[in-house]
């Protein structure tokens, strides 16, 4: 009955990139979004991304499932190539689940209903497979009592909630939070943060851009600041907070902590 | 609106709309609220009074419902003995009388089809095709005949109630889809298929509707060879159909745009492939949005297709001319109005009624 979230194993010698990109470049326009974006997130690495905003970092995370597309540059997910064919852009989309940071549930769908669409839809399973599997992560993040209520009727941490579940029942090998948190009240941060605490302690390779520093501190591999499009720091979380490299990284964290 | 508030206004003001101001108050109060009001709510129940008396004096208390025009020579009300005698013509047109049971039961398929399409639990795709499918063909199957026994009646023959519920059923059932399939052409992404389903929409809805029919009946005709014509009715159906498409798929496409781009976003973050998101996200939530609208644009169409009258078509506007045409019946035209201004109407009041439902449907799934 039990459902491990699924995690692919880590091998000794690294070379299992769950999400590669080199060399990427991307305009709006004239805009020059992303400058040359290197990055490797091995499986199981759990990396947080900040910056100002219009620093690149939402679009940087959307490239990866390819709700943005990239100009230059290779972005390769689990050893799929993003191309710009559409099935090679499902095929990854099937493997990466997203978090936004205003839920995106469906409205006109029961919770148990947003949970159970695409496995359904694109896994293939059973109804019953289905349910059972969206019940098995309802329970995970705390909310099993709220699956036959419609997003409408929840608050918004709980609908956050909802929508990591409706992620995870996709069985991702990579997860993507896109500032989950930033339209949350206060006092539903926290509910939305512990969920994702127990999702990286459990071995999720995780992309979260986020400001939330003690998170960041508390679960990050790597702590990645971007600025005008640009990675400028790409450090573990002791040096990045104690020993920035960069002047623009300082002034950043200077802020946050006003 | 603080000058007709009487209430002293508690708490925060800023938090009052128009509509909530009343709200507090006794009901008579909203109602009549001085005597400018006594005096038009008086005035206006004693009209309606009137009118309704009048009403109900021609219609019932004067009324003659006898079988012969001469039942009514006396008579100082409405004289029903014309619908009596006419039933069949108004609501069957030139059907040939003695297989008239098949055009009543062909007019109950259509009913029986639209009100089962209305019904939420019917609105998916796997279900709404074979009820479509299966009404349509069974009422084609009764008024058309020609298989199991059922003598051949061409389609110049039919006529009435039964035509004007055919030309509905056909113009949604085949304009729907087509209004959608239009919709998501002029949202897509391909450049030339925006352009040119904007062109024909536009183009269409700049034209008159009575435009479309004499088009589609006289001028086509004249271009086209005999073999690719098809009959009169045929060709009306397509012009009306392609009218009705060309306005709905603005109508969907409204819908479509007040779906936020996050739910697209969503859907494709999760695999989804285009035709999922779109038939499972998009359009059901577009359709709520649009709903009044459609409902509006189904009742409008409902009273449009006596305008096929003016293309020689037998619907239930020209078989009711037809019923009192014969000289002796001539005077009696009012009551056949009434009559059919009776059947226009249940059919757009439940209509209206229908949309209402499911507006609440939908409120009260938010």
């Amino acid at each position: 009955m039990s459902h491990p979230i699924t995690v692919p194993p880590v091998r000794a010698d690294g070379m299992t990139a769950a999400v590669q990109m080199s060399g990427v470049n991307k305009w709006y326009g004239r805009f020059h979004v992303l400058q040359n974006v290197d990055l490797t997130v091995k499986s199981g690495e759990r990396i947080v991304i900040c910056g100002p905003s219009g620093s690149g970092k939402s679009t940087m995370i959307r490239c990866i499932n390819a709700l943005e597309e990239h100009q230059q540059g290779t972005i390769v997910v689990n050893g799929v190539e993003l191309s710009g064919a559409t099935k090679s852009i499902e095929k990854v989309r099937r493997e990466v689940g997203m978090v936004f940071q205003s839920f995106n549930l469906f409205p006109h769908m029961t919770v148990l209903e947003n949970c159970m669409l695409a496995p359904v839809r694109t896994r293939r399973l059973t109804k019953d497979q289905a349910r059972e599997r969206a019940m098995h992560y309802l329970e995970r993040v705390k909310i099993p009592n709220q699956a036959g209520k419609y997003p409408g009727q929840l608050s918004g941490g709980q609908q956050q909630r909802v929508a990591i579940a409706r992620a995870l029942c996709m069985s991702p090998k990579v997860m993507l939070f896109d500032e989950p948190t930033s339209a949350l009240d206060p006092e539903m941060i926290k509910e939305v943060l512990d969920t994702m605490v127990t999702l990286a302690e459990e071995g999720m390779t995780m992309l979260c851009v986020t400001h939330e520093m003690s998170f960041a501190r508390r679960v990050a591999d790597r702590i990645i600041f971007m600025d005008a499009g640009a990675i400028v720091e790409d450090q573990p979380p002791e040096a990045f907070f104690s020993n920035p490299l960069h002047a623009r990284t300082r002034d950043f964290l200077g802020q946050l902590m006003h | 609106m603080n000058k007709v508030d009487p209430l002293p206004l508690s708490g925060d003001a800023t938090h009052r709309t128009p509509s909530s101001v009343g709200e507090g108050l006794p009901r008579q109060n909203r109602a009549l609220r001085g005597p400018c009001d006594w005096v038009l709510s008086t005035f206006s129940t004693l009209v309606l009074a009137f009118v309704l008396w009048r009403v109900l004096s021609w219609a019932v208390v004067h009324g003659v419902l006898g079988t012969t025009p001469q039942s009514c020579t006396d008579a100082t009300g409405a004289c029903w003995s014309v619908i009596r005698a006419r039933w069949r013509i108004i609501l069957f047109g030139l059907y040939p009388m003695e297989e008239q049971w098949r055009s009543a039961t062909a007019s109950v398929i259509a009913v029986c089809t639209l009100a089962l399409a209305c019904m939420p639990r019917m609105w998916s795709a796997a279900r709404m095709v074979p009820v479509w499918l299966g009404g349509y063909l069974l009422f084609l199957l009764f008024i058309h005949g020609g298989v199991f026994g059922l003598d051949v009646v061409t389609s110049s023959h039919w006529g009435g109630l039964t035509l004007t519920l055919f030309i509905y059923i056909t113009v949604i059932a085949f304009g729907l889809p087509i209004a959608i399939g239009l919709a998501l052409l002029r949202q897509g992404r391909y450049p030339v298929f925006r352009h040119l389903t904007a062109f024909i929409v536009d183009v269409t809805r700049s034209l008159p509707l009575l435009t479309i029919l004499f088009s589609a009946t006289v001028i086509i005709p004249l271009m086209l060879p005999h073999a690719l014509q098809g009959d009169k009715l045929v060709r009306s159906l397509v012009g009306f159909t392609f009218f009705f498409a060309c306005y709905q798929s603005e109508i969907v496409r409204g819908g479509l745009q007040a779906v936020g781009r996050g739910q697209v976003e969503a859907s494709q973050a999760l695999g989804m492939s285009y035709w999922h998101t779109t038939s499972l996200i998009t359009l059901p939530q577009a359709f709520r949005v649009a709903m009044p609208a459609t409902i509006n644009q189904f009742v409008i169409t409902f009273k449009e297709t006596s305008l096929v009258i003016i293309v020689g078509l037998f619907d239930l506007m020209a078989s009711a001319q037809a019923a009192y045409h014969s000289g002796q019946w001539s005077a009696y035209h009012t009551e056949v109005y009434v009559f059919v201004a009776l059947i226009y109407f249940i059919g757009s009041f439940s209509l209206s009624k229908y949309g209402k439902y499911v507006e609440k449907r939908f409120q009260t799934l938010r």
